[in-house]
């Protein structure tokens, strides 16, 4: 039995570094982990006012309220699986934060609302460049029985090569219509209206940030 | 439809054009689509029936045993939208819109398209525009706007500005519908979705869905004719299926609403503007005869007999607001004309005007005796500050409203559509009994003794037809007077 020999570069010093950047170094990705996990939680996400505006939809919805009892939180449909897509994406998402401190009033409903349709869309597309990851997280389409004999053979065959996003939209947060078909200036006077605003007051809003 | 170039000609040679323009067109009420079926069979739109027969079966079958199916043409040919339309919505990757206005008929269906768009029927909302605020706000409410007056006569849709239609207004198949697109009516009023059956179209239900109860009781009114009696025992021999269905040639056994309203029959041209044969309004408090004003671009209105017909080429205001350069007028002699034409498929000319005869003796009788009366003593009440001006808050306002509005309609309307029973006891019998045991009643307890025998002997006790009441001492044993006495003369 030899002794082991190591090479002469590998001096008690370097032992020691590597030993400590070894520790460091797990010890920084199970930070990332839990930092992720905190930072996907419905109640990280509401701490920010203008994030509790779009919660409210987000409570009335099947995805919190479903008859199963699984619930899906903020992260699980808007961060991606696995520690460095989700750091990743929380890296990108903390222009939110910024916007929330340096940008437009956003916990205020009115221009939260005004604001909603861009987020939306930022989001859909989001979601498309991921072919839905998010959703397949807990939804399998071959296994989409519905309560109606032909849910199961829509999803096998006509919904075949289509990602959930696709026809899914709209399911948890208010309303807002495919960015195909959506008219700012329509969408600013229902809010007006929504919140009895003059018209043309929304304009002036969104123009004085 | 009836002939907008022949209706203000006049002089003998008019004849001639109407030879020309009636008997010589080829008969049918809906026109066969002429364009070339390359117009429609949108590529993209073959893909939605795969799924919708899953999602939606019943509705896809009904499409899928339909002459559109047949012809090819699909969902997306009728429900393709533009991306700035309204009432656009992104579905599966197309851009469409749930409501098919009858603009999007039209595209294929030009002919009823613009016979429906000039029609009483397009213009059903404004029709009771004024009397929306006194008899739905004040008496009902917005919730039966919705499920109510606007089932049949058309909401006016609103688009939120997320593009989705609000509950309050959809969905609604009310044939004078006022559309995201503007055009105005609905065709799915009469033609069922989504089959869109001919024979569908023609029963007689496809009407009185709406034609019915007190103030167009007409399901009734026919269901209690010979017309309505010979069509529910004949229903097998209607030949309800046939593509042409011209009276005398494709079917003979009964009448039904089309036949008389907008069917083709020898001579007289089918349309999709179902009013233009009437020659009265029975609808309203008095009625009157209605000239038929034809416009330039095809919009039409009525204007009552009593004022002078306008000229060719005169302005003319239209219903809308808008002005308007007449084009041609039809009298009302013309559209009853029209009127009896069809009736000669199957009665002698004798038999036809006299019963015309019959039914404007009716309505006049009910015009002079009951509706002229009423509505002066009214308007006297209003003037001399007897009755506020608001309708509806005192009785004797109601007891006017269902004289005219529901009695006095379900007289005229039998009398129009031979049902003795509407005529009579469902019709002048009820207008009688409330006009000498309610009406008059309550004028006297509201107006005091003197000004109502005032109004009384103005009105109504100087008519001849009213004098009986000046006798009151003449007997009758129909309630009992002199009965077990030997003589009750």
């Amino acid at each position: 039995m030899s002794k082991l020999r190591l090479p002469l570069f590998i001096t008690r010093h370097v032992v020691f570094a590597l030993l400590v950047g070894g520790i460091a170094g797990i010890g920084f990705v199970l930070f990332l982990t839990e930092f992720d996990h905190i930072t996907s939680t419905e109640t990280f996400c509401t701490t920010c006012h203008s994030m509790e505006l779009v919660a409210e939809p987000y409570r009335q919805s099947s995805h919190y309220k479903p008859a199963s009892g699984v619930r899906a939180s903020c992260g699980d449909c808007h961060v991606s699986e696995g520690v460095f897509a989700a750091t990743w994406d929380h890296f990108v998402g903390s222009k939110d934060l910024f916007n929330q401190m340096f940008g437009a009033d956003y916990d205020d409903p009115v221009i939260n609302a005004l604001h909603l349709p861009e987020a939306a869309f930022a989001a859909r597309d989001w979601f498309k460049q991921r072919d839905s990851a998010t959703c397949k997280r807990c939804h399998v389409k071959e296994a989409i029985f519905g309560t109606r004999p032909d849910t199961v053979l829509i999803h096998t065959e006509d919904a075949k090569d289509k990602s959930c996003i696709e026809c899914h939209y709209n399911l948890v947060h208010r309303a807002v219509p495919d960015k195909s078909v959506f008219k700012r200036d329509k969408w600013n006077r229902m809010i007006e209206q929504e919140f009895g605003l003059q018209p043309g007051e929304a304009d002036k809003l969104l123009a004085e940030e | 439809m009836l002939t907008e170039q022949s209706l203000g000609l006049t002089g003998h040679w008019t004849l001639y054009a109407f030879l020309f323009l009636f008997i010589l067109t080829p008969p049918a009420v809906a026109e066969k689509v002429k364009l070339d079926p390359s117009n429609w069979g949108l590529k993209e739109g073959k893909e939605c029936v795969s799924c919708h027969k899953k999602s939606s079966a019943a509705l896809t079958h009904e499409w899928q045993n339909s002459a559109h199916a047949e012809a090819g043409v699909n969902c997306l040919d009728c429900h393709l939208a533009d991306q700035v339309d309204n009432d656009a919505i992104e579905h599966e990757g197309a851009i469409i819109a749930t409501i098919v206005s009858p603009k999007d008929c039209g595209r294929c269906h030009t002919k009823e398209f613009k016979e429906t768009e000039g029609s009483v029927h397009a213009k059903a909302v404004s029709m009771i525009k004024n009397r929306l605020p006194a008899l739905a706000d004040d008496l009902s409410g917005k919730e039966m706007v919705a499920a109510g007056c606007a089932q049949c006569h058309g909401s006016k849709v609103e688009v939120r500005g997320d593009g989705t239609l609000t509950p309050e207004t959809w969905p609604n198949s009310g044939i004078g519908r006022i559309n995201p697109d503007g055009s105005l009516g609905s065709c799915s009023a009469c033609h069922g979705r989504h089959s869109f059956s001919k024979a569908q179209a023609r029963d007689p239900s496809a009407c009185t869905w709406c034609h019915t109860g007190p103030d167009s009781p007409d399901d009734e009114v026919y269901a209690s004719s010979k017309h309505g009696m010979l069509y529910e025992a004949n229903r097998s021999k209607m030949n309800l299926q046939s593509d042409q269905w011209v009276l005398g040639k494709d079917y003979s056994a009964a009448p039904t609403c089309v036949t008389c309203h907008m069917g083709t029959t020898p001579g007289v041209k089918g349309s999709h503007d179902v009013g233009m044969r009437d020659a009265w309004s029975l609808n309203r408090p008095v009625s009157e005869q209605q000239y038929l004003v034809i416009f330039d671009d095809g919009d039409r209105r009525e204007l009552p007999e009593s004022q002078p017909g306008p000229r060719r080429g005169s302005e003319l205001r239209k219903l809308d607001g808008s002005m308007g350069k007449v084009k041609a007028v039809a009298s009302p002699k013309r559209r009853r004309q029209i009127m009896s034409k069809v009736c000669l498929e199957c009665h002698g000319k004798n038999f036809v005007n006299s019963y015309m005869k019959q039914f404007d003796n009716m309505v006049k009788l009910y015009n002079e005796k009951f509706g002229k009366p009423a509505q002066a003593i009214m308007s006297a009440l209003y003037e001399k500050k007897l009755l506020t001006p608001a309708p509806f808050d005192e009785p004797i306002e109601f007891i006017f409203w269902r004289l005219w509005h529901d009695e006095g309609t379900a007289a005229r309307h039998g009398a129009a559509m031979m049902s003795p029973n509407y005529a009579s006891w469902e019709g002048m019998h009820k207008v009688a009994q409330n006009f000498y045991g309610e009406f008059l009643p309550q004028l006297r307890q509201l107006a005091g003794e003197e000004t109502a025998n005032e109004l009384i002997e103005m009105h109504v006790t100087s008519l001849d037809q009213n004098s009986w009441l000046n006798n009151p001492g003449k007997p009758n044993p129909i309630l009992g007077y002199g009965i077990g006495k030997e003589s009750h003369e």
